[in-house]
């Protein structure tokens, strides 16, 4: 009843060619087969392999999913089957020593944990799950670390469900735990669970599956009337709504699952909405982004050995990818199930760090509403909510400042081109949006802020004439009007970038209507300079100028330029403007924009849309200069 | 654009743990050219066992969870699938685990961990929404191993 009962005989791929190290590897133990009997173990495993492959939304993941069988010989075939526990009483020499009766339960099948998990790491030690094939006509399985199930019909749900534990951490969702004549089981307990399928939240506006919620399904979308049972009543509304189900998580009340089956409930059913991108954000993270074209990349660094990246995938999805530096790149997610604006630019996700356990994500959304949402330390990322009623123009960014850690002001641009605004302050919440000083913007222009100190504001924008137009906000005065900064007619769609290297010094940085790179800087003793071109610099039609300040007297820039390679010049205020050069030999997409972001001094990430349309990276080190570009996926 | 310089994969460590009522054991550690997804090293604290990997001073660089064991119950499935899904009492039963945790540089000891919930804070609707004071989570070690770099 141990190994010696047996031999490993060999290792098989039967489907996927992703890279073992970035896939997610499912690997299939043969237990209770003879030598000779090891045909009817591929055949199980070919079985199991359907099954698997059609269960949305693995059919939709393939290309990261690798299957493996392990063949094993065992010296009988088959599985104790104790009489106590109803069975046969057979006994079987196997390798994993499989065993019906768990428990004093027939059906449940149980084996040796450890020696799976440790034939599994020897024979393919990058695996994700393992499960263990019992050669027996009996149904059973049972589910933990491992899935064990039978050639029973039907078992290898067993080892999609136990997966769906092991692999992702979903909750089982059915609202009993000994099929609904236990006691105790009535009311949930009052602790959310930490599960991404079941909550105790019953509030529309903070539900953590609310990115699937359709505006009209009702909340709860069922309720249990009588607790010391559960409710077997048909689902009011049409499979596959997601909603408010209550009945959950091992209770018959308090607790609530997304729809109202799913295969966390129930064996043989799909997997719900809402465990289905659990799934995908487990697997997806394995492949490199295809970006929307010309989505710009925003990027923070809560702390130095940390970064944040946001971007919109080609098919509009709001995603993230970070790097940390003890676990490196940790993959491209989607944001709570967040679908940026299919229109215009790009509907650029925006973010913002008040703290270093915190933050703030802007939008707009497919309705061109202004969606946020946030991720916190305690509490990981919430539903994205919308910013009152205001219509956004297509495509429009956000632009957000904190001027102090408990505030926030937005600025974007309204459907009829009005410059608008709204704050939130951690004592009072979000207020209404508000036209900033009767100013209007050229179609597709943005509008940029900075605060030099907490109680001041600087704006800018281009405005209907394609000229750049300035205000300030003062906590004393309040709004300025606009004001014209010189005569340089910009493209329409240009963005004035702006950094402030001390409080009391701004330098701009746009393109002017030929795509030359000019710049122009304001200091409180001096007033505004005139524009002029950075180094001769041309960019790609409508790529703007990305600007880093390291240090007071340094500035770092990139641009995409009109070959469409990725260019970086730098002043310095004993030196000057350096020329262009190229970065890296990277090339992006048209009129694409280029992150940048220095979270310590000496060190500078570079991200981009490539001209193959995936995100890439790279980094200068004050040490050793720059790198080459990679994928930005996972490390 | 080629692909010209990926980063190195970090190194990663494939731990196997066995636990019954008298605690739990490492079994197996092995180092592992494997890709830890950010599903796992989420950087946000939720509640829940999990597998910590710590510099030589104790500080915690990493942790994964560990999502199946320690559940004190094992499921039981219908062979009429229209049949509920049951659970039956397990605590105390042998069983094992196991993680695959990126090991930095740094990396020194692995801990196996009890993070308990923080006390509840109602969640506020609609425009009044804003995330809840962040706090300091209660971290457990249930046991604590070193790590082999000989691998
Ligand atoms: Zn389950
Ligand atoms: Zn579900």
């Amino acid at each position: 009843m141990t190994t010696a009962d047996g031999s490993v005989i060999g290792t098989t791929q039967i489907f996927g060619s992703a890279p073992a190290n970035r896939a997610f590897n499912v690997v299939l133990l043969a237990e209770g087969f003879t030598a000779a009997q090891q045909a009817a173990f591929d055949t199980a495993c070919a079985t199991f392999l359907t099954a698997f492959r059609t269960t949305p939304p693995y059919d939709e993941l393939s290309p990261a999913i690798n299957v493996f069988r392990v063949n094993v010989s065992s010296t009988d075939s088959g599985a104790d089957d104790p009489t106590s526990a109803g069975g046969t009483g057979a006994t079987a020499r196997t390798y994993f020593d499989a065993s019906f009766g768990g428990n004093g339960i027939r059906r449940l099948l149980i084996c040796n944990n450890t020696t799976a998990l440790t034939v599994a790491a020897a024979q393919v030690p990058q695996f994700t799950v393992v499960l263990v094939v019992v050669n027996s006509a009996v149904y059973g399985g049972s589910g933990g670390s491992i899935g064990t199930y039978s050639l029973a019909v039907g078992a290898t749900e067993i080892a999609l469900h136990e997966m769906g534990h092991t692999a992702y951490g979903l909750a089982d969702e059915y609202p009993y735990y000994a099929g609904g004549a236990e006691t105790g089981h009535d009311h949930h307990p009052a602790t959310e669970p930490t599960e991404p399928n079941v909550t105790i939240n019953s509030a529309r506006a903070t539900l953590k599956w609310g990115w699937a919620v359709a505006s009209t399904t009702a909340i709860p979308t069922m309720s249990n009337p009588d607790c010391s049972t559960v409710d077997s009543r048909p689902s009011p509304v049409p499979a596959g709504t997601v909603g408010l189900f209550e009945g959950a998580h091992y209770y018959h009340c308090g607790a609530y699952r997304p729809e109202y089956d799913c295969k966390m409930r129930n064996l043989s059913v799909p997997f719900c909405h809402v465990c289905r991108q659990v799934i995908w954000n487990r697997i997806e993270p394995l492949s490199t982004l295809p970006a929307r074209d010309r989505t710009p990349i925003s990027v923070v660094a809560r702390y130095p050995e940390h970064l944040d990246v946001f971007a919109v995938a080609a098919n509009g999805r709001t995603m993230s990818d970070w790097w940390d530096r003890s676990s490196g790149w940790a993959g491209w997610f989607q944001v709570s199930g967040g679908i940026a604006s299919p229109g215009g630019h790009g509907s650029p996700v925006t973010s913002i760090a008040r703290y270093s356990g915190h933050l703030d994500l802007f939008v707009v959304g497919t309705d061109n509403r202004i969606y946020s949402c946030w991720w916190d330390v305690s509490g990981g990322w919430s539903s994205w909510f919308a910013l009152g009623g205001l219509i956004a123009a297509t495509g429009s960014t956000v632009n957000v400042v904190a001027r102090y850690t408990d505030h926030l002001d937005l600025f974007t641009t309204a459907s009829d081109g009005k410059i608008m605004s709204t704050w939130w302050d951690a004592r009072s919440g979000w207020a209404g949006w508000f036209q900033v000083s009767g100013g209007v913007a050229a179609a597709g222009a943005t509008v940029t802020a900075i605060a030099r100190y907490p109680f001041h504001l600087d704006l800018f924008t281009v405005g209907t004439d394609n000229r750049i137009y300035s205000c300030w906000w003062d906590d004393r005065s309040g709004w300025s009007g606009w004001f014209q900064l010189g005569g340089l007619v910009a493209r329409p769609d240009s963005t004035v970038t702006v950094l402030a290297r001390y409080p009391d010094h701004l330098d701009l940085f746009t393109t002017a209507s030929d795509g030359k790179i000019m710049s122009t800087w304001w200091d409180a003793r001096s007033g505004w300079a005139g524009w002029f071109q950075v180094s001769g610099g041309v960019a790609s039609p409508g790529s703007p100028v990305t600007a880093i300040s390291r240090y007071s007297n340094h500035l770092d820039l990139f641009v995409v330029g009109t070959d469409n390679r990725i260019y970086s010049t730098w002043w310095h205020d004993t030196t000057g403007w350096a020329g262009w050069f190229n970065v890296s030999g990277g090339i992006a997409k048209p009129g694409s924009e280029v992150a940048a972001i220095s979270r310590v001094t000496e060190h500078i990430d570079v991200f981009v849309v490539g001209s193959d349309g995936i995100v890439y990276s790279t980094w200068w080190d004050g040490s050793g200069g720059w790198a080459g570009w990679f994928q930005l996926g996972i490390t | 654009m080629q692909d010209v310089s990926q980063p190195a994969v970090q190194g990663a460590i494939r731990l196997i743990f066995e636990h019954d009522a008298d605690g739990v054991r490492l079994v197996l550690q092995q180092a592992v050219n494997l890709a830890v997804t950010g599903f796992d090293v989420h950087p946000d604290v939720r509640p829940g066992h999990y597998v910590e990997i710590r510099d030589a001073a104790g500080t915690a660089l990493t942790r994964v969870p560990v999502h199946t064991a320690f559940t004190g119950s094992t499921e039981v499935f219908p062979e009429d699938h229209g049949e509920p899904i049951t659970r039956v009492d397990a605590s105390g039963q042998p069983g094992a685990f196991t993680v695959v945790v990126p090991a930095p540089e740094a990396a020194a000891q692995i801990a196996v961990v009890r993070i308990a919930p923080a006390a509840p804070s109602a969640p506020k609707p609609g425009a009044e929404m804003r995330s809840p004071a962040p706090a300091e989570p209660e971290v457990t070690d249930l046991a604590s191993f070193p790590i082999e770099r000989a691998k």
